[in-house]
């Protein structure tokens, strides 16, 4: 069964009446919070361990091992909860926060007591103007029930929660820049170490987690770490939130199982790809993932499997050069932040990748120079190609500026825009090579085309 | 000239985020909020504003200013009475993005993807991702002076978005358009 039978984090979807505290506790909201405000703080946090939770805003790391990081002696410690979803082809974590405000509160408030924090922020984009009025409005039911502020549920717990309102840019969905937003400043990325969890949020070890994780969070407290990682695989637990977009018939936000293929997303999930189509290409996690060819379907859309099973071809830099990741490791994909992209058989492969360009060299801030010159050259080399006047040799300068902003920057958006650079011209060099005009076409004009004027 | 002042609900605002930062952290963290705000009580953040959000905060107008200018939803350019921003990011992109953002152009006589119709009553922007992807071909609208609209125009076609600018060039944004 692709969709999953036990739906932890889109239960309450499509329910207008969810978001009133009400009926939120009707379906039994707020007996997983009411539960951790009276536990041991060091239990919450073995069970979050025990449920193999990992990380659903992009890298997929354990949450119990980030949480772990905090220094047990520590006076203050900050929950910021990343609500800043703006990775191209993502769109969950919205409706989580659209239809379901008080699953994030209950989760957030059964992270603060695991890590004894007093003050929670939720960093919300911006433009999710609709999305923070529900949320604020949850808030404000949750503290006029006693359920947040002090004492709440007449425990000896206090827990406020803030929101704070991006203004628009992308690169604030970077923890480390989101810190340096929340400050008040520009939303410069730091160096790591140190993490967050060490040094974060005015210099407090703070814990930085995506909406849909903390939204699992109530789930595990109530039913326990081991019901969670039953759910999943062996080193992931729970179900996976997927946003489904491009040439599918039934686009949308789906909860799946961990062991859901790329295929039985598209064809049962998504009843398949639209007039009867061909599927061209997937991206399985973000714009920032590597893209996946038709015959690598069959791998579970899952932290491991997009990771290392040998179906996905490794990624290379020039043909027979493999990418390294470091230490020898080499690229496949990865889950990335669960914004599946699906590109049919009509879709021109040059434009796709242009696009996705387009968009780091915006948001690049202009900190590192790899990145900040590599994303401006990148874009302008794949537009020429996309638009009909690429330069013999174009596809090689391509992957060499991509390989050279790889690793070579403070954060990993200098990463995000190399590694779908190198898959694209991994998997459809062919189409990028026919797309450069040869010989005497070569001068001649661009076409202009629409987007051409940017 | 009257001395500009910020609004109420700025100041109030400023009363409830307060308490809930460090006493000697929350100034500049009030500095984005407050600017955002700010924005759109004016319509847009230009150096008089700057030194208004400096001046109550009490920090250096060199820090406002360079928060001002990162955050692309402060406006600090000139801007029509409506911004309609269409979001051409790869899912809508695959969805025809570029060929509504094409026909609003043309019918707003503007010649690049962010520009203001010759009456300066619409600007339009090509923007990117606005986490509805599924839903593309997708656009948000703002309003010079006027608080935040909540709403996204999805599915967009170019019947439907003539529907959008025939509302705007009336004046008024087509709410019954929107989610
Ligand atoms: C360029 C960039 C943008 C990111 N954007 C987001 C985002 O919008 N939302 C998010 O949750 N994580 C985003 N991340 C990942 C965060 O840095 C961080 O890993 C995550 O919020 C941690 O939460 P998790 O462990 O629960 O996944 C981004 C990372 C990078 C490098
Ligand atoms: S990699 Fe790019 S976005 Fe990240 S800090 Fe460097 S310049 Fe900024
Ligand atoms: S690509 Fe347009 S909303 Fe995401």
């Amino acid at each position: 069964m692709p969709v999953a039978e036990t739906k932890i984090v889109s239960a309450r979807f499509d329910d207008p009446d969810a978001k009133e505290i009400d009926a939120y506790e009707r379906s039994g909201g707020y007996r997983a919070a009411r539960k951790a405000v009276r536990m041991d703080p060091a239990e919450i946090a073995a069970e979050v361990k025990a449920s193999n939770l990992r990380g659903r805003g992009g890298a997929g790391f354990p949450t119990g091992v980030k949480w772990g990081f905090v220094p047990k002696d520590a006076d203050t410690v900050y929950l910021v909860v990343n609500a800043d979803e703006s990775e191209p082809g993502t769109f969950k974590d919205r409706h989580i926060l659209f239809w379901d405000p008080h699953l994030l509160i209950e989760g957030m408030i059964c992270a603060s007591r695991a890590l004894r924090v007093k003050n929670a922020y939720i960093y919300m984009r911006g433009e999710m103007m609709r999305e923070y009025q529900v949320v604020q409005r949850a808030l404000d039911q949750a503290y006029a029930k006693g359920y947040l502020g002090r004492r709440i549920f007449g425990s000896d717990m206090d827990l406020d929660i803030t929101i704070y309102r991006g203004a628009g840019a992308y690169i604030c969905g970077e923890e480390t820049a989101l810190l340096s937003s929340l400050e008040g400043g520009r939303g410069w990325p730091r160096l790591k170490p140190p993490f967050p969890a060490v040094k974060g949020l005015f210099g407090k070890p703070t814990v930085v987690n995506n909406v849909e994780t903390i939204a699992n969070c109530g789930f595990i407290v109530e039913h326990g770490g081991a019901a969670f990682a039953a759910l999943g695989t062996e080193r992931s637990g729970g179900t996976r939130l997927l946003s489904v977009c491009g040439h599918v018939e039934r686009p949308g936000v789906y909860e799946v199982t961990m062991q859901t293929t790329g295929r039985e997303l598209i064809e049962e999930v998504c009843g398949g790809i639209r007039g009867g189509r061909k599927v061209k290409g997937v991206i399985p996690g973000g714009v920032s993932m590597p893209v996946l060819l038709p015959d690598e379907l069959d791998v579970p859309f899952e932290f491991d499997a997009l990771q290392r099973d040998e179906r996905i071809r490794e990624v290379e830099v020039h043909p027979g050069r493999k990418f390294d990741l470091g230490g020898g490791r080499t690229l496949r994909t990865m889950a990335g932040s669960g914004g599946v992209v699906v590109m049919d058989e009509t879709t021109d492969m040059t434009r796709a990748l242009w696009r996705i360009l387009h968009f780091f060299h915006d948001e690049s801030c202009g900190q590192c120079t790899p990145c900040r010159e590599g994303t401006g050259w990148l874009v302008s080399v794949a537009k020429r190609i996309a638009f009909g006047a690429g330069k013999p040799g174009d596809v090689e300068l391509l992957a060499d500026i991509a390989d050279g902003i790889a690793g070579n920057t403070i954060c990993a958006l200098g990463d995000a825009a190399a590694w779908p650079t190198l898959a694209f011209l991994t998997k459809y060099r062919d189409e990028f090579q026919a797309k450069i005009p040869k010989g005497r076409a070569a001068v001649q004009a661009p076409a202009t085309a629409a987007g051409a004027n940017v | 000239m009257t001395a500009l002042k910020l609004s109420d609900e700025i100041e109030q605002k400023i009363a409830q985020m307060w308490p809930r930062f460090p006493e000697d952290r929350v100034r500049k963290v009030l500095c984005l909020p407050v600017l955002y705000m700010a924005s759109q009580q004016f319509g847009r953040v230009d150096e008089a504003v700057i030194r208004l959000v400096a001046e109550r905060l009490e920090l250096p107008p060199a820090h406002v200013r360079g928060v001002a200018t990162f955050y692309t939803m402060i406006e600090t350019g000139e801007v029509g009475e409506f911004h309609l921003q269409i979001c051409t990011n790869i899912g809508c992109m695959l969805e025809g993005a570029y060929d509504v953002l094409e026909h609003c152009k043309k019918r707003l006589s503007i010649e690049k993807n962010h520009g203001t119709s010759p009456d300066g009553k619409v600007t339009v922007s090509e923007v990117e991702c606005l986490a509805a992807c599924g839903f593309g071909p997708v656009a948000q609208i703002a309003q010079k002076g006027k608080p935040d609209i909540p709403l996204y125009f999805e599915k967009l076609d170019e019947a439907r978005m003539d529907q959008i600018i025939d509302a705007l060039c009336e004046g008024r944004v087509p709410v019954e358009l929107g989610v």
